[in-house]
């Protein structure tokens, strides 16, 4: 800007550092974005998986596209999936009949608390140890208990990383089935 | 109401690219009535958007759950501030907010500006239009408030509670007026590249709003901190949270531009240096946003939805390349009136000033991507945490203090060496003088005790820019002090109100060094009539009490504060609250204890109490802080907002002169706003 050099002028190498600057900033932010994409879970297809019951029989995700499903995580030892298997159970009744599957999916847990917890609020919905906590890990969670809710597309139309309420395990059950 | 809502929102699109595209044409062409009819079409989507805000509250207020955004965000039980604060509760909502903020700068500007700066205006007019139809694009494409869900629930999801308290109300609002504030100094500084009017007429257009913008940013920054302390119970104000140090990226580019104009203003250089400022503090703004909707970064801020990143990201990238290439062109017009003529002057302390306040904007921004970057080169994402931030942030902003002293001693244009060292005398003795008080009084760490005396040398010059100036005009008039100083004040306002902003921010600077420096914590586990100590004070466990209403479950933990002497001081309650609705979320309750015979506990330090767990056994965990000085950093915000006021008040000196419209406005009329 001040004196004309005779190779670069001063005005054109300030000018290019800060595109260049401007440029690679943007760069970094867009590949920062699409390192993110993936990850989302809602709104792509649900990941697939196998789950042996606690009962013996196997259920695949993907044998139940026609139907809404809803995936709960669980564990005998979390103190807020207490609170809400009851809510669980009595959605699971009420929409049974109506073109909903519901699956537990008890994650890092021992197979007697297991039992006893599912004996103790008479959870009689399809559900089976994570082993090797694959599933999981696939759905990316954090914590339990965490529900997703799959759309009869096979999608994932809803997650919610907290125990649900009444309210809101209804509400979108209803929301899919009218959908 | 939803229909209606979103064909607002669609008509508003419309209005804003026709309006943009009216202005820039008309003013190409020079065809006024196609600008007029750009004006109104500004004038148009203001309209349109703020109807399809009062249609999305009256929506919450009467629980219209068909409409998605009104269920998730908000239920029945909800008092009604909270109902119209959930407006910008979630994403689409606020973006809707920010967009009709928006749109009432823009239309402000172009109304109030009608007459004035023919030249600039239909362009500033134009760039606003172009940023709002970006916004509205988002809203009609991509987050649709009004999206109706197929169904209607019973009742809605309610708000998330650490949103439901006064200080969220006015948080948002406050901070969205600072990052969408800065869109109108920024859309003068396109309008004078466009136009090729780049003298300072732009920056003294924008003066105002540049302070206004800046202010509620300050207010923002401040607020959020407080909110924090008081509202999220860990017994800090800044985490160095990525979403916190947006805000506060634009405020530094912001504070580093509203220094190097006064430069421009009085001597004609530093003016790419200004545009370069206002095209980084805007896109700063809008990389604030952008991080908080595209979950870019991991935040406690963030919203869930991130569909919006993108196309976010091709708007900064269009904004920043696009400014900045409007920048280049006008690169060589742009050549400074004067040159730098000496080191020891106070543009270079300016300048100075400028590149450390840059410095803090780099090393904060670089901190705050690095999560980002290292996934990109590494594949593996590591968060840079508030350690690193202290350490590279805390010499800057010492050397920003001293600066700040520094640059008020030293005259325009040149300094003799001799004559600052004769000005330095006072102040640097009673920087000592209060480093050996500080000393005396146990303050030992070493970067406190430079800080604080820092702080007193800087305040110590402040002041005796108010003494030397009254006491000339005392001596000069014969007024009497209190006179002298008001109209000390009067005669220079912006300088003066800068001034007092300056004690402000050393007052602030005093809280941030001393709570930082001395924090003390405690934790206990306590049954009734069992006790802990902290830092002088004694605590007394003496059970819990109850609240419960339709909304929300309350515990307090009583217990009874009593100072090392054994003296009675009163009751702290904090609190554990679980709101119904989001049991998933309990909400810590911090209580700061003041007690009005304890004086420490008002002016000195932040008694601060929180309820970490109540067992069903009847035990608390308590954890206690006492906290040095945080209660500085508000006063230092309030001294600041006054500061800011006295700066943008209309001067006397230019009392308006009302003159007819379509008059000749008298040559030397006063045209600053």
């Amino acid at each position: 800007m001040v004196a004309t050099s005779p190779w670069v002028r001063p005005r054109t190498l300030a000018q290019g550092l800060i595109l260049a600057l401007a440029a690679g900033l943007i760069t970094l932010l867009a590949l920062g974005l699409s390192a993110r994409a993936p990850k989302a879970i809602v709104g792509n297809p649900a990941p697939e998986f196998e789950l042996e019951l606690f009962d013996g029989g196997v259920v695949r995700l993907s044998a139940l596209r026609g139907n809404v499903v809803v995936i709960n995580f669980w564990a005998s030892w979390c103190g807020p999936c207490r609170d809400e298997a009851p809510i669980l159970v009595d959605a699971w009744h009420a929409y049974r009949d109506r073109g909903v599957v519901f699956i537990g999916i008890d994650y890092v847990d021992t197979e007697p608390e297991a039992h006893a917890f599912m004996q103790e609020f008479a959870v009689d919905y399809p559900n089976g140890p994570d082993k090797g906590q694959r599933i999981a890990r696939q759905y990316q969670i954090t914590g339990v208990p965490e529900t997703f809710f799959i759309d009869r597309q096979g999608r994932v139309a809803a997650h919610y990383p907290l125990p649900l309420t009444r309210h809101l395990l209804i509400s979108n059950i209803e929301l899919l089935l009218t959908a | 109401m939803a229909d209606l809502g979103y064909i607002a929102i669609v008509l508003a699109m419309a209005s804003a690219l026709y309006a943009a595209a009216a202005c820039l044409w008309g003013q190409r062409r020079g065809e006024p009535q196609l600008v007029a009819s750009g004006r109104n079409a500004v004038f148009a989507a203001g309209g349109l958007l703020t109807l399809a805000v009062l249609l999305l509250v009256y929506s919450f207020l009467v629980h219209d759950f068909q409409i998605r955004y009104v269920a998730e965000n908000s239920s029945r039980h909800m008092p009604t501030l909270y109902l119209i604060t959930s407006l910008w509760g979630g994403h689409a909502g606020s973006l809707l907010f920010w967009t009709w903020i928006l749109s009432m700068f823009a239309t402000a500007v172009t109304y109030l500006y009608r007459d004035r700066h023919p030249a600039l205006l239909p362009y500033t007019s134009a760039v606003l239009s172009i940023a709002q139809s970006f916004f509205l694009i988002l809203l009609v494409f991509l987050a649709n408030p009004f999206e109706k869900l197929p169904f209607i629930p019973g009742d809605g999801l309610g708000l998330n509670p650490l949103l439901q308290n006064l200080g969220m109300a006015i948080h948002p609002p406050n901070l969205y007026l600072g990052y969408v504030g800065v869109s109108v100094p920024w859309a003068f500084a396109m309008a004078a590249l466009l136009s090729g009017k780049l003298d300072a007429g732009w920056i003294r257009a924008t003066r105002r709003w540049t302070l206004l913008a800046w202010l509620f940013l300050s207010l923002g920054v401040t607020l959020g901190g407080q909110w924090a302390y008081v509202e999220l119970g860990w017994g800090g104000y800044w985490g160095w949270d990525p979403v916190e140090n947006s805000s506060f990226l634009p405020w530094l580019t912001g504070t580093a531009f509203l220094h190097s104009v006064i430069v421009t203003e009085r001597r004609g250089m530093l003016k790419v240096w200004n545009m370069l400022l206002i095209i980084l503090t805007y896109n700063l703004a809008i990389f604030g946003a952008f991080v908080t909707r595209s979950g870019i970064i991991d935040s406690v801020h963030s919203f869930t939805e991130s569909s919006i990143g993108p196309a976010f990201l091709a708007y900064i990238a269009l904004s920043l390349i696009g400014s900045l290439l409007l920048l280049f062109r006008r690169w060589d017009q742009l050549r400074g009136d004067h040159q730098l003529e000496a080191i020891l002057s106070k543009e270079a302390a300016f300048l100075l000033n400028n590149l450390l306040f840059l410095g803090a904007t780099f090393a904060i921004f670089w901190g705050n991507i690095f999560p980002i970057l290292s996934e990109a080169v590494r594949g593996v994402k590591v968060t840079v945490g508030a350690p690193f931030f202290n350490q590279v942030s805390a010499p800057i902003f010492l050397a920003i203090l001293i600066t700040m002293g520094l640059g008020m001693l030293i005259a325009w244009r040149r300094q003799t060496i001799s004559s600052l060292v004769r000005s330095l005398r006072g102040p640097v003795s009673a920087g000592i003088v209060a480093a050996i008080v500080l000393w005396l009084m146990g303050v030992r760490l070493p970067p406190a005790l430079l800080g604080l005396s820092t702080c007193v040398f800087v305040g110590a010059v402040t002041v005796r820019e108010f003494y030397q100036g009254t006491l000339a005009r005392h001596r000069l008039t014969g007024e009497p002090y209190s006179v002298a100083l008001r109209k000390l004040i009067a005669r220079n306002q912006p300088r003066y109100g800068g001034y007092i902003v300056h004690l402000g921010v050393i007052l602030a600077a005093a809280g941030i060094i001393g709570s930082q420096a001395y924090q003390q914590e405690a934790q206990a586990v306590l049954g009734p009539g069992q006790a802990m100590q902290i830092g002088g004070y004694r605590l007394v466990f003496q059970g819990f009490s109850e609240l419960r209403n339709e909304n929300l479950q309350l515990i307090r933990a009583n217990l009874d504060v009593y100072n090392d002497q054994g003296r009675y001081l009163g009751r702290a309650e904090p609190a554990k609250e679980l709101h119904f609705v989001r049991p998933d979320q309990p909400m810590t309750e911090a209580d700061i204890f003041r007690a009005i015979g304890e004086p420490r506990t008002l002016f000195l330090e932040d008694l601060y109490l929180i309820l970490v767990a109540a067992s069903p056994e009847g035990t608390a965990t308590l954890r206690a802080f006492i906290n040095p000085l945080v209660n500085w950093i508000w006063m230092g915000a309030l001294i600041l907002i006054a500061g800011t006021a006295v700066a943008a008040w209309p001067e006397a000196s230019e009392a308006r002169v009302r003159v007819p419209r379509g008059a000749p406005q008298p040559a030397g009329s006063p045209t600053r706003f």
